[in-house]
């Protein structure tokens, strides 16, 4: 993420555009390249990091006004930012720095006057006297240079996660429109059809936001801010907000609207998947490993094609959002069986991966969702979880367990019960 | 009704009945009724005296015995004052207004005493963040541990000290622990930003602090919704002569070298072109602010201003002589408790490891920041270096003399910095060294900090 005075953006007709680098731009491809050079040869040689800001200065100052002659400095400096979350910095000494200067300071009071760099020619440096008692005291040959060696700046860069430029470029251009969004009181998201709801509930959930969910023609619109927004619009939901556009970049197709204030003016953002050459850094929740799922899904729908016997039921396609709004989330079921004669239903959600507090969550928001008249069947598969023990404990027999693919014969079962 | 906390906000579940009333609104986005976490004594107010049946699972606050282990003799002052926001209306709510160094955090000791309830003290700044981490362990550390959040800290604990940027973020996760919130230098509360902050937290007793509520933005008037009304207030003139140590100002003008001069000058020539080429003159810090923004977007000639006008400051702040002044000053003070201060958190480093006298400045982890203002207090250290973080009420005890390096034109940044000598100790003469670089703009700079001041400032 960047600093506020990183954020640059562009106002046409109330219309923010956020700034954007074109990785096939020759400067700019150098300008990244050198970046990730210079902290990848700091980082091979464990330089400190006020070198590294001092030589990354210097980049600044050579490279900035050939990028752009206003704001090349700033550019430059933001991708520094982008670099720095990838960096790991380590102390450069296994002495205490602060026992050592504790010790100088110690005895530098003790002495009767000011420990003089120069001092008279016959009483010599009382400093120096000084500096030799300790260097002997403690085996350090310049015990000076190590007094403040924990202070940040003489920390030394001991990892270093190299990104592609294209990468870096990618994350320049998402990490502007979060930048923009620190100044949201809200954030609208229209979900078309085929997106995956579930993986950005996932985010709205362990960000903590609130949201309303209204059915549109081409799918959900999704009306996000947070518990204060209630009483008046603030911007302290802004940060969050930000942090859910790489979620979304996990996905599509959507469209994304947000009121913001820029430099005391209120503007719009308009954003949609469709939007070229940019891209999410994030890894995704764990459970949303989108070809294992996808996998299970086609494999039971073809099971439940070959089937002999269904019992009645029907398979059809999930019923697209289930909102839960004060769990803050929503369930988003992959099927949905009908009862021919009866015209009952149930939908079906099939997890890939799970962890204990995970399926306990799940079966809270299906209770829920009961409540509301809707009844889900969620199915997890022994083998990614723990013990089938485990399993049914944590939810008291409320999921069908599967192996490596679900059987018809379970759901039905289920379905039964 | 059972009442939640939930992010800040009170939550309502109302199996049947009648809603809650207000400030409860129906938030249909999780069909519940919500209120502002700040609403909470309002509301629990009302519920008891409508008798409405309730269970409150909201407060997590706790209830504390602390007895101050520091023997402490509150002056008259300080006693009316906590008297006066015990009395307020509301009561256990209100501002108390008292200059700089007239002890405002042992009015906030005595209060937290009194009352006995976990507690949130919210500060502007790093620095103030490690004093009161100090103060409050000095206090009540052998009951209970104090916890701080920000600056990279993040220990929560039922007495935590915090900053006004750390609670506007995470006030929302522990905002139904605290009883009482002490709000230091409570002018800083009604900044849009910050002024969500008391809606955040549940806490039915509030205590603000500062030496000027007035902005000039006028936001003092939002101070009785957020904090409480002045419940109490002393200016310096109510208390000099009696409270406050009277004190000497000597300024010890500094010549640059010779090669000094002509750096200088060559790199004014620069910087006063380029004023002149685009019509700026630098006569406050939002015109300095502005010379930022014309340089760094200028095309012909802006970096080298830029440049230049760096180069002028380092070599004003950094003359030569200065040191060896500072050096002669050190000596002569050896026997006495003096603290310097800087401008530059590199020269805070460059004059601790010179001098080996201790240096503090916003890096400095707070157990250190303790342990090096107490060895201070008790002379085991004879002077010490500081950045700005002194700044902002952060007191000094025992300090006698004080030495100014490359100081800001702010006029409230230099009465607080004098407040840091002005305090009380028998038979004390506090001296306090401006060292002013001649032939350069730093005069003016010192001038236009004395003026408004000059009727008050100086030995009463």
């Amino acid at each position: 993420m960047l600093r506020g005075e990183h954020v640059m953006a562009r106002l046409q007709r109330g219309r923010l555009v956020p700034h954007r680098l074109r990785p096939d731009d020759r400067p700019v491809r150098e300008v990244a390249e050198k970046l990730i050079g210079l902290y990848a040869d700091h980082a091979s040689a464990r330089g400190t990091r006020a070198r590294l800001e001092g030589e990354a200065t210097l980049l600044e100052e050579e490279i900035g006004p050939r990028l752009d002659v206003r704001r090349g400095f700033r550019i430059v400096r933001a991708l520094a930012k982008l670099l720095e979350e990838r960096s790991a910095w380590a102390p450069p000494t296994e002495a205490d720095p602060y026992t050592l200067r504790t010790r100088l300071f110690e005895l530098a009071a003790a002495l009767p006057e000011l420990p003089a760099e120069g001092g008279l020619l016959l009483e010599g440096s009382t400093r120096g006297d000084l500096l030799l008692q300790v260097a002997r005291e403690t085996g350090l040959e310049d015990p000076a240079s190590l007094m403040y060696a924990d202070r940040q700046g003489a920390q030394v860069l001991a990892g270093f996660e190299a990104p592609t430029p294209e990468e870096l470029v990618g994350r320049y251009n998402v990490a502007q429109i979060q930048g923009v969004l620190y100044g949201a009181r809200g954030l609208t998201v229209d979900l078309e059809a085929g997106s995956d709801a579930r993986l950005v509930f996932h985010y709205v959930k362990t960000l903590g936001l609130i949201y309303t969910v209204e059915p549109t023609r081409k799918g959900h619109r999704l009306r996000l801010d947070g518990p204060l927004s209630l009483f008046g619009g603030t911007r302290k939901y802004g940060l969050r907000l930000a942090k859910l556009v790489p979620g979304l970049l996990l996905t599509e197709p959507w469209e994304l609207h947000a009121d913001v204030q820029w430099k005391g003016r209120e503007a719009s953002l308009e954003l949609s998947s469709e939007t070229p050459g940019l891209r999410s850094h994030y890894r995704g929740p764990a459970e949303a490993s989108p070809e294992s799922e996808g996998d299970v899904r086609g494999a039971f729908e073809k099971a439940w094609d070959r089937a002999k016997e269904t019992g009645g039921w029907e398979l059809g396609e999930g019923p697209g959002i289930l909102p839960l709004p004060p769990l803050k989330t929503a369930l988003v079921p992959d099927f949905t069986l009908r009862e021919t004669g009866t015209g009952r239903e149930a939908h079906l959600e099939i997890l890939g991966f799970w962890s204990e507090k995970h399926l306990v969550e799940r079966v809270a928001l299906v209770r829920e969702a009961a409540k509301r008249g809707h009844r889900v069947i969620v199915a997890a598969p022994e083998s990614l979880g723990s013990s089938p023990e485990a399993l049914r404990d944590a939810t008291e027999g409320e999921v069908v367990p599967f192996k490596s693919r679900l059987d018809v014969k379970g759901v039905l079962a289920a379905l039964g019960s | 009704m059972d009442l939640t906390y939930d992010s800040g906000t009170l939550v309502v579940t109302v199996t049947g009945g009648p809603p809650p009333p207000e400030p409860f609104v129906w938030d249909a986005r999780t069909a519940q009724w919500r209120a502002p976490a700040g609403a909470y004594r309002e509301v629990v107010l009302g519920l008891e005296a409508s008798g409405i049946e309730y269970v409150d699972r909201a407060s997590r606050t706790e209830k504390l015995r602390l007895e101050s282990r520091v023997a402490m003799e509150p002056r008259p002052y300080q006693r009316e004052a906590l008297g006066a926001w015990r009395r307020g209306r509301p009561e256990l709510r209100g501002v108390v207004v008292l200059p700089t160094g007239a002890g405002k955090t042992a009015v906030a000791v005595s209060a937290m005493e009194k009352l006995g309830r976990s507690t949130l003290v919210v500060v502007p700044t790093l620095a103030l963040l490690k004093q009161w981490y100090s103060v409050l362990q000095d206090s009540f550390g052998h009951d209970v541990t104090v916890g701080l959040l920000g600056g990279g800290y993040h220990e929560i604990t039922p007495i935590t000290v915090t900053t006004y940027d750390s609670a506007y973020i995470h006030a929302e996760r522990y905002g139904d622990r605290f009883g009482l919130v002490v709000y230091d230098e409570v002018h800083h509360l009604p900044a849009e930003k910050y002024a969500v902050i008391p809606k955040m937290l549940l806490a039915p007793y509030a205590l603000g602090l500062t030496a000027t509520p007035e902005r000039p933005d006028g936001g003092h008037e939002r101070l009785p919704e957020l904090v409480g009304p002045v419940v109490y207030r002393r200016s310096p003139e109510d208390l000099a002569g009696t409270y406050l140590a009277p004190f000497e100002t000597v300024r010890i003008p500094i010549q640059l070298t010779a090669q000094e001069r002509v750096d200088y000058s060559v790199a004014d020539a620069v910087y006063r072109d380029f004023l002149q080429k685009h019509r700026l003159s630098v006569r406050s810090p939002e015109d300095w602010q502005r010379f930022i923004m014309v340089a760094s977007t200028s095309h012909s000639g802006g970096r080298e201003a830029l440049l230049a006008a760096r180069r002028r400051q380092e070599l004003r702040a950094n003359a030569e002589r200065k040191g060896a002044t500072l050096e002669r000053l050190l000596k002569e003070h050896w026997s006495d408790r003096t603290i310097v201060f800087t401008k530059s958190v590199e020269e805070v480093y460059a004059l601790s490891g010179r001098f080996l006298i201790p240096g503090i400045t916003y890096e400095t982890p707070a157990r250190e920041r303790k342990e090096i203002l107490d060895r201070f207090r008790e002379g085991r250290y004879r002077a010490i270096v500081a950045s700005d973080v002194l700044n902002e009420g952060v007191d000094v005890p025992e300090a006698n003399v004080a030495v100014i390096l490359a100081g800001s034109a702010s006029r409230r940044e230099y009465v607080q910095r004098l407040g840091r000598v002005l305090r009380p100790r028998e038979g004390k003469r506090a001296t306090l060294y401006e060292l002013v670089t001649e032939g350069t703009g730093e005069e003016a700079v010192a001038r236009r900090r004395t003026e408004p001041y000059a009727a008050s400032a100086g030995a009463p």
